[in-house]
């Protein structure tokens, strides 16, 4: 739902987003963690195979990919599980390649919560402190500070078995956070909470770290957990990053097939660039596009999301306009989505907000679609 | 046993449904009687017997004796104590052997179990018998020690309190390893990597990870090793070579050198008596650490 607000909210400015935010230049102080070139082999498996990322200080960085594409690899790499083959990792500035976990001083809360089955969730929170040797009062002080911030006040003395789901979780954070450290990391922290938990602990998790200004690398396999909870996302794939940027750069104007497929639902069209601003879809018609330094008789894809089509009434014109009739309706609650099949030869899949009074089209119902160059995004095909 | 004690419950309260009852448990007790009745007329019986034989024309003569003379005090003092050091070696052996066998990458742990039951395969007459030929003082031990220069005279291995404690752990190793091993396997290994995450080095993720939830097998396999060493016989029989003596091969001398059944069968009570005491003492040690598990 949070997805969609964000295509149907804001316009895509018409400029292409850069494909790498590590175009974007931090200055040395702002970062908190840096990957450089980090590269991790399994036998033959190239796990990572060169990954340069530069998180910002307060910053919530998130991995996204299919499983297998490294994001895992890449956290254990962080948090000093994995020793990478090459490259290097920098904490605030330090180089920290082949740091143990417990000298990083990392904060991690794992997929199942890893909690101590033996320890009440008060010490639980208190092992990292007295790990470090903070004194005990003090150590009390800052495990009730920190049940307070994720919601657990009065639940110290539970044993983890006694916690839902969700309060199992929010002590994992608890102990991840009350020794304040340096980076934080979530591996699919959500993963085994219902639905309707998920959304909360989300917004919940992203409030906290905002709220502590805590660097964060979040990893995960849901694009729209991914959105909700990110300041960027890296999309990963076979080990490398395939796309940096915001979350909403990454959305709208992803840079590859890959990125563009993993992004949620869209129409790629195939074509054919002939000149600058124009193409020809496979089997004949020809459509307006965005302007790209591309060569011409290059074969790009061109990317419209499910929303960007408009339905043209009578008199409305637009840059791209298409005839053609509906031939499947999947009727989604606020919304409709149609397959429509264009006169022209080719099909798209669009999804309209569902207006009662109007009701919604029926399998066979002539109409024309149109959209303008800015609607779609130009993906290189290869 | 919840089971056959609720339909208990129900067959009191609901007398009507009783018949009912009982017709459901007949197919259940025709599998299991033959088993009852040969635990009822080989084991049960005899026990009643010699616990019959202990008291004697009325008298508890046997049992004051048990208790009170110092020699035969002695000789349960020792029977505990040398239980207590063969669980404990064991524990210290076996914990390392138990953890690498839950641990270890693929063929390891197989290769590992084969050879923690290989002991199994031989008669522990044998075994012990083949200790005796190592240990003695011309035995095949001190002899490489001899050879080698690294002892000027034979060490004592046989016929002593050293003796005992090789064969008695050899026999009883695996029953260490084993119930450690079943625990070991079930602790998640996320737990040992969060607690080294939080900053725990090495020996503190074993002091206060591992080993509290390793702590139920802990438990098991002491009260195993402890229950099987005080009943002991044939190893400290012919590894003690009459020097070391435990309860058992106390009570076996009673009978074959002296015929003296009621006391023998005194001695077998006491024993049966410990043997219970430790049972329930550690189980509800093992109550009171549930909640770990």
């Amino acid at each position: 739902m949070a997805a969609a607000k964000i295509a149907s909210g804001q316009s895509a400015p018409d400029i292409r987003a850069p494909d790498q935010a590590s175009a974007v230049v931090l200055a040395p102080d702002e970062i908190g963690l840096a990957v450089s070139a980090v590269v991790r082999r399994f036998g033959k498996v190239v796990a990572l195979g060169g990954v340069d990322l530069a998180v910002r200080r307060g910053e919530l960085l998130t991995l996204l990919g299919p499983s297998g594409s490294g994001k895992t690899t890449l956290l254990k790499v962080i948090a000093g599980f994995e020793i990478p083959d090459e490259g290097a990792v920098f904490l605030d500035g330090r180089d920290v390649t082949f740091a143990t976990p417990a000298k990083r001083g990392v904060g991690m809360v794992f997929q199942n919560y890893a909690l101590f089955p033996h320890m009440s969730i008060a010490d639980n929170i208190a092992f990292p402190l007295e790990m470090r040797k903070v004194a005990r009062n003090e150590a009390r002080g800052r495990v009730e500070r920190a049940l307070k911030l994720v919601d657990l006040t009065g639940l110290g003395e539970r044993f983890p078995r006694q916690l839902s789901g969700g309060q199992q979780q929010r002590a994992a954070l608890a102990r991840a956070i009350v020794f304040d450290p340096k980076l934080l990391l979530l591996d699919e922290p959500f993963g085994a909470l219902d639905r309707k938990l998920r959304e909360q602990m989300q917004l919940e998790v992203r409030r906290l770290q905002q709220k502590l200004g805590l660097t964060a690398v979040f990893v995960t396999h849901d694009q729209e957990e991914a959105l909700i909870m990110s300041d960027r996302i890296a999309v990963m794939e076979q080990g490398r990053i395939a796309q940096l940027g915001t979350p909403q750069q990454v959305f709208h104007h992803p840079t590859s097939r890959f990125v563009a497929g993993f992004m949620g639902e869209s129409n790629l069209i195939r074509a054919r660039l002939t000149e600058p601003g124009s193409a020809v879809v496979e089997g004949g018609p020809a459509v307006r596009v965005r302007e790209a330094p591309l060569g011409s008789n290059r074969e790009v894809g061109l990317l419209l999301r499910l929303e960007r089509p408009r339905a043209l009434g009578d008199g409305e014109v637009a840059e791209n306009e298409f005839p053609g009739s509906v031939s499947e309706v999947i009727y989604l609650g606020e919304a409709v989505k149609y397959r429509i099949r264009l006169d022209a030869g080719f099909e798209i899949v669009v999804r309209w907000p569902y207006r009662e009074a109007k009701g919604a089209l029926a399998v066979g119902d002539r109409l024309r679609v149109g959209w303008d160059r800015v609607d779609a995004e130009l993906i290189e095909w290869t | 046993m919840d089971v056959t004690g609720s339909t208990l419950r129900e067959a009191v309260a609901v007398p009507k449904r009783s018949s009912r009852a009982w017709r459901a448990h007949v197919p259940w007790l025709a599998f299991v009687s033959p088993a009852l009745l040969f635990l009822l007329v080989l084991f049960v019986w005899p026990v009643l017997r010699l616990m019959l034989a202990s008291v004697e024309g009325g008298s508890f003569a046997a049992y004051e004796k048990a208790l009170t003379d110092g020699l035969y005090v002695q000789v349960l003092v020792d029977t505990a104590l040398i239980a207590a050091y063969v669980s404990v070696i064991c524990l210290v052996l076996g914990y390392p052997v138990a953890h690498f066998l839950s641990t270890a990458r693929a063929p390891w742990p197989m290769i590992g179990i084969v050879f923690v039951l290989l002991p199994f395969w031989t008669s522990i007459l044998v075994r012990t018998y083949a200790w005796m030929v190592l240990l003695g003082r011309n035995g095949i031990i001190n002899r490489l020690l001899l050879e080698g220069g690294i002892v000027s005279s034979p060490l004592p291995l046989l016929n002593n309190l050293t003796g005992v404690l090789i064969g008695m752990v050899h026999v009883l190793l695996p029953y260490m390893i084993f119930p450690l091993y079943a625990v070991m396997r079930r602790v998640d290994p996320g737990l040992l990597s969060a607690a080294e995450g939080l900053g725990a080095p090495g020996w503190q993720i074993f002091r206060r990870i591992y080993l509290p939830l390793t702590l139920p097998g802990v438990l098991a396999g002491v009260t195993l090793t402890y229950i099987l060493s005080i009943g002991f016989f044939i190893t400290p029989a012919l590894l003690g070579g009459g020097k070391v003596i435990m309860i058992a091969v106390l009570i076996e001398s009673q009978v074959r050198q002296f015929l003296a059944w009621d006391f023998a069968a005194a001695l077998s009570v006491v024993l049966l008596a410990m043997t219970l005491v430790v049972y329930f003492g550690l189980k509800r040690l093992f109550r009171g650490d549930l909640h770990l598990a």
